[in-house]
């Protein structure tokens, strides 16, 4: 088997990514990335801004040209086609609707510029605006009439217009308020279940990784650090940077060198841990009462999240965690002392 | 309520003063228009007409509004597109010196313009260039592409640049890209430039009275007839004058009107 099956369950790989790198004059922007997107996969690469995410994307859409290393469609070589040689589109950052046009005027130009007659594009234009959920009349909108939400539909139909084998997402749900991103979130995944198409989707939002993705790819500083499904990111986290990525979790040391390390001491020291790592624990892992490794620890903090609720604790070492616990817990009232433990199987260990 | 009221009065009574502060010099121009003494005076003993019937049938009116028509024509041409140009690179790219283009660019515009005038009339004597009406033309391009330039380049703010990588991404060539993104989101600058330099040139007369030579514009003739050797004839002229360029504003704004309706979408 080969590791491009072994990543597709049998899929043919569409895209192949080899030593991809650019430089922007001494700055690696994309450094050395080798990876291959299985046909009909919804991946995601998370990371932070300038992590080169968005150079990424722009070269495997062609609007950048690499300086180094290769890009596959399909085993034919890409690396030098122009992004309007692609059979690719791209949902932009800003959307980059084409404001002095109608909603039906954006999501024909594609067919435009393939010579498809008019009849014919505003046939396929109104198939696109019922698959995105825009009613009809949209038609002949100016798209600056448009809401941000219907605005990213309309781009979205505009994108699928062009009938791409693959589709590139640049951040496009950054700038929306959080319940609709939301509910596009879900809309968006969907429509990936019905069309079956190649979603390659940018985002610095882990938890937005989490809810649409087949497979997360995490990048920092211009390189992956991590590939694999969401289960097994959350699971274990290749590193620090990815464990912090994912929100509140306490991240504790263990000295190298010094098993029993004086923070990780005065919670209790499993018998497996090994030397000089980090230890992950979810919030939600440390659980109120005794366990297999516990330590008395002081509320400092006291939040309310609806069904759970969120303890700041401080250890007497001074490290600070925190917890997550069903209900409202009334006996965590800030300054009172509680034991706390959690199991030896719920650490995630990581080595930098 | 009186208060309203009182708003609603003082709103009308202000409109009125901006209207007739703007109108009254130019109908007290047409009732010049209808005396018949070489002397400005109000009011007239005999009113008559006989002012426009000589503007009319005189051959200098016609030749004055050609030369002048002529000149804001290629200085419309040359303006638009110079300034288009000018206008991608002072606003839509980011270069090496571009501030300083910006700036040197727009110094022209802060230039007196009889300073200008005579500026380039040494110029064109240097270089052993007649003046005519040609040169005006280079003249009025002098002052009037950098504010072109600056009309067309307002369009560049609020313009979002990744709509040509879109066009781009979905299979526009670099061509079609101009045509069906650039082009379309510039023209109303490119609109308003181009009437800003014909009535900038039409009426230009510090340029004109230094650069144009034996050819006689409308301001330059307007200017020196009203200086040496006044009659009627000359507010009549400038009435005639005056109505041409309104006719030509009036009928391209109906045009482009016009082309928008046939161009909406139908359903």
């Amino acid at each position: 088997m080969t590791p491009a099956e072994d990543v597709s369950n049998g899929r043919p790989v569409i895209l192949s990514l080899a030593g991809l790198s650019k430089s922007f004059g001494s700055l690696k922007a994309v450094d050395d990335i080798s990876l291959d997107i299985p046909e009909g996969e919804f991946l995601t690469i998370v990371g932070p801004s300038g992590s080169g995410k968005s150079t990424l994307v722009r070269l495997l859409a062609g609007l950048e040209t690499p300086s180094g290393g290769d890009l596959f469609l399909r085993e034919a070589r890409i690396t030098d086609h122009p992004a309007n040689k692609r059979p690719t589109a791209m949902v932009f950052q800003s959307l980059a609707l084409f404001d002095h046009r109608t909603v039906g005027q954006n999501i024909e130009f594609a067919m435009k510029m393939k010579g498809v007659p008019a009849a014919q594009r505003r046939q396929r234009a109104l198939e696109l605006l019922s698959l995105v959920r825009l009613p009809e009349a949209y038609y002949t909108r100016p798209v600056t009439q448009c809401s941000g939400g219907e605005r990213q539909r309309v781009a979205l139909a505009r994108a699928f217009a062009s009938e791409p084998e693959i589709l590139f997402f640049d951040e496009p749900l950054s700038a929306i308020d959080y319940r609709l991103r939301k509910t596009l979130e879900v809309e968006l995944k969907e429509l990936h279940q019905r069309t079956r198409r190649t979603f390659v989707y940018i985002t610095h939002s882990l938890e937005e990784a989490m809810v649409m993705s087949d497979r997360i790819a995490i990048m920092q500083d211009g390189r992956i650090v991590q590939t694999g499904t969401p289960a097994e990111i959350y699971g274990a986290p290749a590193n620090r940077f990815v464990a912090s990525f994912m929100g509140e979790v306490n991240i504790l040391t263990v000295e190298r060198g010094a098993a029993g390390g004086a923070t990780f001491a005065e919670i209790g020291q499993p018998a497996e841990a090994p030397r000089g790592a980090y230890a992950m624990i979810r919030p939600e892992a440390l659980a109120l009462g005794d366990g297999p490794v516990t330590a008395q620890l002081e509320v400092t903090q006291r939040l309310l999240l609806g069904s759970r609720t969120q303890v700041h604790l401080v250890a007497p070492s001074g490290a600070t965690l925190i917890s997550e616990l069903p209900g409202s817990a009334p006996e965590l009232q800030i300054g009172t002392r509680h034991a706390f433990s959690f199991a030896p199987a719920d650490i995630a260990w990581m080595e930098t | 309520m009186t208060g309203a009221r009182h708003i609603t009065a003082l709103r009308a009574l202000w409109v009125t003063a901006i209207l007739a502060f703007l109108y009254v010099p130019i109908m007290s121009v047409v009732l010049a228009s209808m005396a018949n003494t070489r002397y400005m005076r109000f009011p007239h003993k005999v009113w008559t007409l006989d002012a426009y019937r000589e503007a009319i049938a005189s051959f200098t009116t016609w030749q004055i509004h050609a030369i002048s028509f002529w000149i804001a024509v290629y200085v419309v041409i040359f303006a638009v597109l110079l300034g288009t140009l000018g206008a991608v690179a002072f606003a839509r790219f980011d270069w090496r010196g571009r501030s300083v283009f910006q700036r040197l660019l727009v110094l022209p515009i802060f230039f007196p313009q009889p300073v200008l005038g005579l500026a380039l009339l040494l110029s064109l004597n240097a270089v052993g260039l007649a003046p005519s009406w040609k040169t005006a033309i280079v003249a009025h391009l002098v002052w009037i592409v950098p504010i072109v330039t600056l009309v067309i380049s307002i369009r560049f703010f609020g313009y979002d640049p990744a709509q040509e990588e879109a066009a781009r991404d979905l299979g526009a060539n670099r061509w079609q890209v101009i045509r069906e993104v650039t082009l379309p989101a510039l023209w109303p600058g490119i609109f308003s430039g181009a009437l800003f330099a014909f009535l900038l040139s039409w009426s230009n007369l510090p340029l004109s009275v230094y650069t144009s030579g034996p050819d006689t514009p409308l301001p330059v003739w307007l200017f020196s007839r009203t200086a040496t050797n006044y009659s009627p004839l000359v507010p009549s002229v400038a009435v005639i004058g005056t109505l041409i360029s309104a006719l030509l504003v009036v009928s391209l704004a109906l045009l482009l009107i016009t082309a928008r309706r046939l161009r909406a979408p139908r359903g």
